[in-house]
């Protein structure tokens, strides 16, 4: 037990250490401001120009939102297709794993000669590029599924819709959740990316005006936003982790084993 | 257990749970050739006898279990249970028994033994009830709560044995319920199981390798031959019930041993 209190705690204090170094390397002169502007003169930055962060975090959250929900439902879908009928895998998975290997980014000029330089082009771009893990996983998570419990399923009586939903669904959870975890992050850098190569609008886009005339306190603020909004969505990913696996505990034995191993559980006999 | 309201019209009640095989036969379609797996299989089961089908690996006697529980069509001949033809799963009739446990790993004990009364829309409360009487019948009464991972294998087979139990159907098939225990397991979960059946009065079909399990189990013994399947013996266990373990080492049991094995060792 106490150990796992001074893993936290230590884990605390590296992150204190870091803002800290942050704060004193550039204050202290050791390294330029212009390389890294102090964390306090970050904020001013941010603070200042709330507005125009405020406006740009909206524009990138919705990009995010929307890409993300092209991204998740297209690749479950698209996987799940994929994953339990024979004949489209055979078309279209040596497709798209030779596709998973291109840098797509070499798409994106495509997308704004076709859509513009608004959030079209980046919402298009971001989608594909985490639409690919997120079937994939999915794709895997269906055809990993043990025939012998659909077999079991079936000595039931339960009909086709039955099966999906009692046990295909079920049992395709965790890898569908490890793909949206990939797939979510891709759709982050996608969007932001996109911005600062070519855009009016978003974060990426500031982060890049601001670079073009060396202010690195606001382009660090602009990394900041990004970097929160990373966490935000981990966040998310893991809160929803948690929801399945109370549905879902087998096969997420690891965390069962540490609660018994903790002495939380104890044998009934 | 109360029996279910829907349950399939049956001709006569002397019938439930009646097993007849009639001229099967199975033929595997491939690329290169058709491959015959079963040929012209016949045998009759009365019902709450304890039957054991035994062969050589390959000689098809899984898949005739699997004809049995409707889980795949046989291209020749007819099943019937309980008196009707058996064209498609139907848990009133038949429960099953897979080798691998096949419980689901999300789901609890009693949540498990619940699934197929879940797919029919029994109510939770009377889906409870049931579950908690079948896994009392199988000596896991208070492990309702665990998931799948939290049990032992026997008390995994334990639990699959109440899913099959737990709708009251005449037969209970089982393929190889036992093969992937440990053998002092294995001993102990023949004996609940001949316990469970005296108690509950089902046909049991069981499909074995073991030899010996299969004598010390069942009332009659069907040896098939490999491929093409056919029964090559059936022979009657006369030994008295309750087994015992003292049993096995007696020449009765012996010499239904030793018939068995000359079949299996002249056919594979």
């Amino acid at each position: 037990m106490s150990a796992r209190i001074s893993a936290k705690t230590l884990r605390l204090l590296i992150v204190i250490g870091l803002i800290a170094l942050w704060e004193l390397l550039p204050r202290t002169g050791l390294i330029p401001e212009l390389f890294l502007p102090s964390l306090s003169s970050t904020l001013i930055a941010g603070w200042t120009d709330a507005g125009e962060y405020g406006h740009a975090l909206a524009v990138t959250l919705y990009e995010v939102v929307v890409s993300m929900a092209f991204a998740c439902g297209g690749g479950i879908l698209l996987g799940a297709i994929v994953g339990s009928l024979p004949r489209p895998r055979v078309l279209i998975m040596p497709m798209v794993s030779s596709l998973y290997a291109v840098p797509l980014v070499i798409l994106y000029p495509v997308f704004t000669v076709w859509l513009g330089i608004g959030s079209e082009s980046k919402i298009a771009f971001a989608s594909i590029y985490g639409f690919l893990p997120t079937m994939l996983a999915t794709a895997a998570g269906i055809q990993t599924i043990d025939p012998q419990l659909l077999l079991a399923a079936r000595s039931m009586g339960a009909t086709l819709s039955q099966r999906l939903v009692r046990v295909i669904i079920p049992a395709a959870i965790p890898t569908v959740l490890s793909g949206l975890r990939v797939g979510g992050a891709l759709v982050i850098v996608g969007v932001v990316v996109s911005e600062m190569l070519i855009s009016s609008a978003g974060i990426g886009y500031l982060i890049s005006r601001y670079r073009t005339i060396l202010d690195s306190a606001h382009v660090f603020a602009g990394v900041l936003l990004v970097l929160f909004l990373a966490i935000g969505f981990n966040a998310v990913i893991r809160w929803i982790e948690r929801k399945a696996a109370i549905w879902q505990t087998g096969t997420r034995a690891g965390q069962a084993n540490d609660e018994v191993a903790s002495g939380a559980m104890q044998p009934a006999t | 257990m109360q029996p279910l309201a829907n349950v399939t019209q049956l001709k006569p009640a002397a019938r439930a749970g009646a097993i007849e095989v009639k001229n099967v036969g199975q033929v595997f379609k491939t690329r290169s050739q058709d491959v015959v797996a079963l040929e012209d299989v016949s045998l009759e089961v009365k019902p709450g006898r304890f039957v054991v089908l035994v062969g050589p690996s390959g000689c098809g006697k899984s898949t005739l279990l699997m004809m049995m529980a409707g889980l795949r069509q046989q291209t020749a001949g007819t099943i019937t249970i309980s008196g009707a033809p058996i064209l498609q799963p139907d848990p009133d009739r038949v429960g099953v028994v897979f080798q691998e446990a096949s419980l689901f790993p999300w789901l609890t004990a009693e949540d498990n033994v619940e699934f197929p009364l879940a797919l029919r829309g029994v109510p939770k409360a009377e889906r409870r009830a049931k579950a908690q009487d079948a896994l009392k019948l199988v000596g896991l009464d208070g492990f309702g709560k665990r998931h799948p991972h939290e049990l032992s294998g026997g008390m995994k087979q334990r639990v699959s044995i109440a899913r099959g139990l737990v709708q009251d159907p005449p037969v209970l098939l089982m393929d190889e319920p036992f093969a992937a225990l440990d053998e002092q397991t294995r001993m102990t979960m023949g004996d609940e199981l001949l316990r469970i059946w005296a108690a509950t009065g089902k046909t049991v079909v069981f499909v074995t390798h073991s030899l010996t399990e299969a004598v010390y189990l069942a009332d009659e013994v069907i040896v098939m031959s490999a491929r093409p399947g056919r029964i090559v013996d059936h022979l009657q266990v006369q030994l008295p019930r309750p087994r015992t373990y003292e049993m096995l080492s007696g020449d009765a049991f012996g010499s239904l041993r030793d018939r068995i094995w000359r079949h299996i060792r002249k056919s594979a």
